[in-house]
């Protein structure tokens, strides 16, 4: 008898067909194996008792990064085959797995590497089955050395025998190269001219570099990173000089756990994350006297947390330990466009910032930036704040998927669906699948508008999907948005637009597998988003039952000032909410210039005509977004009822108010730095002092937020006095206190996370230690909260409001 | 006018008034209409004017109607011949402030080179208006040498701006109602027709398209073009770059004061031109001799690359979508 066995999910790329390989040749089974673009295909000759522990034997014994979604055994037409052997990819039915991502340097492969008398001694592209690009290098399912851009390469004799041998690691590694084969590095300066020649002289000549100050830009995994000597405090400002990016934390590649260990205080479950297979950026709290020596005033003004790495590529783990200290790692581009990916790009536009620009001929198919995450510090709440290498694009959740059919119950609309702006990812649903893309950057850039329609077309390709629905923000002035109408009209297929903060509710909710059979309240906080009435949302309660949303209550609206530049500049949140509070001018007073003074104290009654004229002057996207501004908001006027100020219920602005008038921030350069400096503070005082201690500035919150009254309260206390780390965390404790009240208003237990306002690590430990576990608590877990679940987040509005 | 300004003024004495301020032998027949020898390729345009305030620095209304239609002549490449002229008043407006209106009027015409050949003047009740409206309509001979035209425009044509932008919108709104910030702006409301001939008759047909980006600025100006050229064989977008933009340092402090786009502030004396690569740089050079061009330079170019967008590097080397303003329709005022 021959049986089939198919396994989808994230089935190929991860020594899959190796190890079933193995496993037949155990059972002493004939037969054969092999990738297609749905999964992996098995055919053996047995009986159907060993065919089902054949099945169970592989589900249990499956490598560590594989991830079996689905299995189907059944009897074919007997076939004879007298081995067990991999045979050559079919591209055979529709593409349904899951991509593997790209996996992080593996400690085998490290190891070999630091071995003087392995072959691939200091091998800057050593991988094997377990680690190595994998999306980022893919052109094509499924997976195969043909599909991705190593099919440029040959393997030597050596390789090729590693590539034949079952017992080997590199057994089907498709990434598999060495010295004799090599992936060949090249190192140009500024000027294009090219400098040393071999492996061992570039990487000398580049940490010479690096330890005389230079700025080295270097081909990673899925882009250019710029490096620099993470000691040297002139070398860091140079950096942040030519990349214009005055304050935004930079992360730092340390060349191994111990000498991270001297700067930062690591917990296990951060170490897991940093030696993984992913290995993102992780957040630690910085030790007081960081042994390294390392700038962390330059590296993160004002924080008391750095973003750090471990080299998850061999290139980066040579140059770390070559030069043995800390170094600055940043994506390779200006600021505010997007990584560059290809030799041409780095060299035509990385010389403006790096001195040195290190490439290799191992191109890269699908640009992705260094994954971000952080722990919350007493709750252990994993924080994704940028969700792409070695995270995207694996599927997340699968909606409303029948548990007992093959795959055939699946709902077989294919949803694309357009996601936000800053922060702008798209996702899929295809197949049964959700795939949600990489963090693809702020679409007020063209080239990053340029770089969104083409991941999103090399998707499509990859999938051979055509999209029957496209969903997309109701923000007519999103980008995504625009580009979901027109291809919309090209493609002649319906278009639906979902409310951004519906959407934050329920990207949580599907991320959390709730269906709303009980009633969810969502605390969906942020900077931006367009609102149904026209205004800007952002502090906003959502209650979802059984399909229906709806807006319980929201923090009381105020002025939105000048618009763009009130995301920028902190002080004018303050101003919005803290004009005539008494005493509150002389704390805002400072903060402007005369001629600023003389115009701004003005704006709160300037007439709608006056005001209403500036608007459709400036331009109808912002162009320097920070700090929770999802974009320009003038759009949405068109919708607002006749010439009404523009309001907002933005938390994310109450944060900036708030930093503002503590004299932390008056203007900020990048997206979210009001809000950090205002919880490091907090964090200082809750670690000093516990929970307790501070009151909240509202004691009795109604279904009426009183914003200004939140603002009143802080001013009160800087009159009074009061320590900034006590008044930041009482305006932390306010907002749990806010939580709690309409948590107990409502009567609704069961409480859902969505917003950039829930990056803030100490805000998410605060809520659980106070409402947990009286109440039941969802973050999100695999999603960013900020705007890159929205994509996700629309598809799960849809999948919850439309009848399957 | 009206009440409170010895308001025994009637119509038709105010008409008369006019008539007698602006006499020109056309005007002074009193025909219902002017009669005209006109011959070859005509160019018309007519614009309606109204602005809040109406005496703002540098200038006033009845300078930017005769300004404003001489210039939209021009940009047709035409040599502005002949104009009409009809106000809509709101009782209220004083005597003194009308005459004052009326001689800029007189002294933008001269200047211009245009006869005033026909007129009219309503008053309204109060509330009715907003002081003061003006039309103008105006009739002008093409240049011989010119061949403007939106089809003419290809990739790699080059983008040229005459001067500093943004300035008359910011000293308008530098005296807006509520708004007074202090600046030492002025409008650069100005005619432009002489400089724009002398440079038909130096570069004729190399000048592709002529436009002033006044309501909107230059931004709305060069969506339109790109717009119009998105569709057809040839699709076409344009590229700027920020660093070339010439914008004065105090109107850039107003924009940021207030948070906005130079690039989206109304112009008055100022114009675009899209030209032939190869006169490009002769082109900012001739202009840069001439009255109101000593500023002028070559902001960016016609590309295939993004056809119906403008795409923008900015001085720290990000590109950017400079985007058509959507949504609520523009004001009437600004
Ligand atoms: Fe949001
Ligand atoms: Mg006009
Ligand atoms: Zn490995
Ligand atoms: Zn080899």
């Amino acid at each position: 008898m021959t049986f089939h066995l198919h396994f989808t999910g994230q089935v190929q790329g991860v020594g899959f067909r190796p190890f079933v390989w193995q496993l037949a040749r155990l059972m002493k089974l004939q037969g054969a194996v092999s990738n297609g673009a749905d999964g992996v295909h098995i055919y053996i000759n047995t009986d159907s008792a060993t065919a089902q522990l054949f099945l169970s034997r592989v589900q249990a014994e499956a490598p560590r990064l594989a991830r079996i979604q689905s299995v189907a055994l059944s009897e074919v037409a007997p076939v004879y085959y007298t081995d067990f052997a991999i045979v050559t990819s079919q591209i055979t039915g529709q593409a349904s797995l899951l991509l593997t991502p790209d996996l992080a340097l593996c400690e085998a492969c490290r190891a070999e590497m630091a071995d003087s008398v392995d072959r691939r001694f200091g091998y800057a592209f050593t991988t094997c089955t377990h680690c190595g690009p994998r999306y980022s290098i893919l052109h094509q399912l499924p997976y195969d050395r043909q599909t991705t851009t190593m099919s440029a390469f040959g393997m030597c004799t050596d390789c090729e025998r590693e590539y034949h041998d079952p017992a080997n690691r590199r057994f089907y590694a498709q990434t598999n190269s060495c010295p004799n084969c090599p992936v060949e590095l090249r190192l140009f300066s500024a000027s294009g001219q090219q400098l040393a020649n071999h492996q061992d002289e570039i990487i000398d000549y580049v940490a010479d570099a690096l330890g005389a100050g230079q700025t080295v830009a270097i081909k990673g995994i899925g882009g250019y990173l710029l490096l620099c000597d993470a000691t040297n405090a002139n070398a860091i400002t140079q950096l942040r000089k030519r990349k214009h990016r005055p304050t935004k934390p930079l992360a730092v590649l340390y060349p191994n756990v111990a000498t991270l260990q001297q700067d930062c205080y690591l917990a296990d479950d951060e170490r897991a994350l940093l030696t993984g297979s992913v290995s993102p950026i992780v957040l630690l709290d910085q030790r007081p006297n960081p042994a390294s020596k390392v700038a962390v005033d330059k590296l993160a003004p004002g924080l008391s947390q750095l973003g750090v790495m471990l080299p998850y590529a061999p290139l980066l783990a040579l140059l770390a330990n070559k030069f043995n200290k800390p170094l600055v790692a940043t994506s390779g581009n200006v600021s505010g466009s997007p990584i560059c990916y290809t030799n041409e790009q780095a060299l035509e536009q990385l010389p403006a910032i790096a001195d040195l620009i290190l490439t290799h001929n191992r191109a890269i198919v699908v640009p992705q930036d260094d994954s971000v995450v952080r722990l919350s510090p007493a709750y252990r709440q994993p924080i994704v704040l940028r969700r792409s290498r070695g995270l995207a694009p694996t599927v997340v959740y699968s909606p409303k998927k029948k548990e007992s059919g093959a795959g055939d119950e699946v709902n077989t609309t294919t949803v694309l669906a357009f996601g936000a702006s800053l922060k702008s990812t798209f996702a899929c649903q295809l197949r049964g699948n959700i795939y949600v893309s990489q963090y693809i950057g702020d679409l007020e850039s063209y080239d990053t508008q340029t770089s969104f329609r083409a991941t999103l077309d090399h998707f499509l390709k990859l999938f051979d999907a055509t999209p029957d629905l496209i969903l997309a923000d109701q923000h007519e002035g999103y980008f995504s948005t625009q580009l979901a109408h027109e291809l919309a009209t090209i493609w002649g297929i319906p278009i639906q637009l979902v409310q951004h903060h519906e959407a934050h509710l329920a990207a949580v909710l599907a991320e959390n597998g709730l269906t709303g059979d009980e009633p969810i309240l969502g605390v969906i906080w942020d900077g931006t988003g367009y609102g149904t009435d026209g205004q800007i949302w952002g502090g906003e309660f959502i209650a979802y039952q059984n399909s229906v949303f709806n807006r319980v209550c929201h923090f009381d609206y105020f002025d939105s000032l000048l618009e763009d530049k009130m995301p920028r500049e902190p002080r004018l949140s303050a101003l919005s909410l803290a004009h005539n509070i008494p005493g509150a001018d002389t704390i805002l007073r400072v903060k402007f210039t005369d001629k600023e003074w003389h115009l701004y104290s003005k704006l709160p009654e300037l007439s709608n005509e006056v005001v209403g004229c500036l608007w459709p002057m400036s331009s109808p996207i912002t162009h320097a977004s920070v700090n929770g501004s999802h974009a320009a908001v003038w759009p949405m006027r068109a919708h607002a009822t006749g010439k009404n100020r523009l309001k907002t219920s933005s938390v994310g602005r109450l944060f900036d108010a708030v930093t503002a008038l503590l004299g932390l921030a008056d203007q900020v350069s990048y997206e979210g730095e009001a809000a950090l400096l205002l919880e490091t503070h907090a964090a200082r005082y809750v670690r000093a002092k516990g929970y307790t201690g501070v009151q909240s500035y509202l004691p009795d919150v109604t279904t009426q937020i009183p914003t200004r009254a939140v603002v009143e309260g802080v001013v009160r206390d800087i009159q009074a006095g009061q320590s900034t780390d006590q008044i930041a965390a009482a305006f932390h404790y306010t907002l749990v206190q806010v939580v709690a009240a309409l948590a107990q208003q409502t009567g609704i237990r069961q409480l859902a996370f969505s917003g950039g306002v829930f990056q803030n690590a100490l805000l998410v430990d605060w809520l659980r230690h106070k409402l947990e576990p009286a109440h039941k608590l969802y973050f999100h877990h695999q999603l960013s909260p900020n705007d890159e679940c929205i994509s996700f987040g629309q598809i799960a509005h849809y999948a919850l409001t439309t009848p399957l | 006018l009206g009440h409170g300004s010895g308001g025994l003024l009637t119509n038709k004495l105010l008409e008369v008034g006019v008539f007698d301020l602006l006499s020109n032998p056309l005007l002074d027949t009193h025909h219902d209409g002017a009669m005209l020898n006109l011959t070859g390729r005509v160019a018309f345009t007519t614009d309606s004017y109204v602005i809040s305030p109406v005496f703002f620095p540098g200038g006033n209304i009845g300078e930017l109607a005769i300004n404003g239609t001489v210039n939209d002549l021009a940009m047709c490449g035409a040599t502005p011949k002949y104009l009409s002229l009809s106000f809509i008043l709101e009782e209220g407006l004083t005597m003194a402030e009308f005459w004052d209106v009326l001689i800029s009027i007189k002294y933008a015409s001269e200047r211009a080179g245009i006869q005033i050949v026909t007129g009219d003047t309503k008053v309204v009740e109060r509330g009715k208006g907003d002081k003061i409206f003006i039309n103008t309509s105006g009739i002008g001979q093409i240049h011989p040498r010119a061949n403007i035209s939106i089809k003419n425009v290809r990739t790699g044509d080059k983008v040229i701006v005459s001067g500093h932008i943004a300035t008359h919108g910011m000293a308008i709104m530098s005296v807006r109602e509520g708004l007074e910030f202090e600046t030492t702006l002025i409008s650069d409301t100005a005619p432009l027709n002489h400089t724009v001939l002398a440079l038909l008759d130096e570069f004729g047909p190399a000048i592709h398209l002529l436009r002033d980006p006044t309501r909107g600025g230059v931004a709305t100006v060069l969506n339109e073009i790109a717009r119009d050229r998105n569709v057809g064989a040839t699709r076409l977008g344009i590229d700027l770059k920020q660093a070339a933009i010439p914008v004065l340092d105090e109107v850039a402090g107003a924009c940021e004061l207030l948070g906005l786009d130079p690039l989206y502030v109304a112009n008055e004396g100022v114009f675009l031109a899209i030209v032939a690569p190869e006169v490009a740089d002769a082109f900012v050079g001739k202009l840069q001799t001439l009255d109101y061009g000593h500023s002028a330079a070559i902001i960016g170019e016609v590309v295939a690359e993004h056809p119906g967008q403008v795409v923008m590097t900015s001085r720290i080397g990000g590109r950017r979508v400079v985007n058509m303003l959507v949504g609520e329709q523009l004001p009437r005022i600004c």
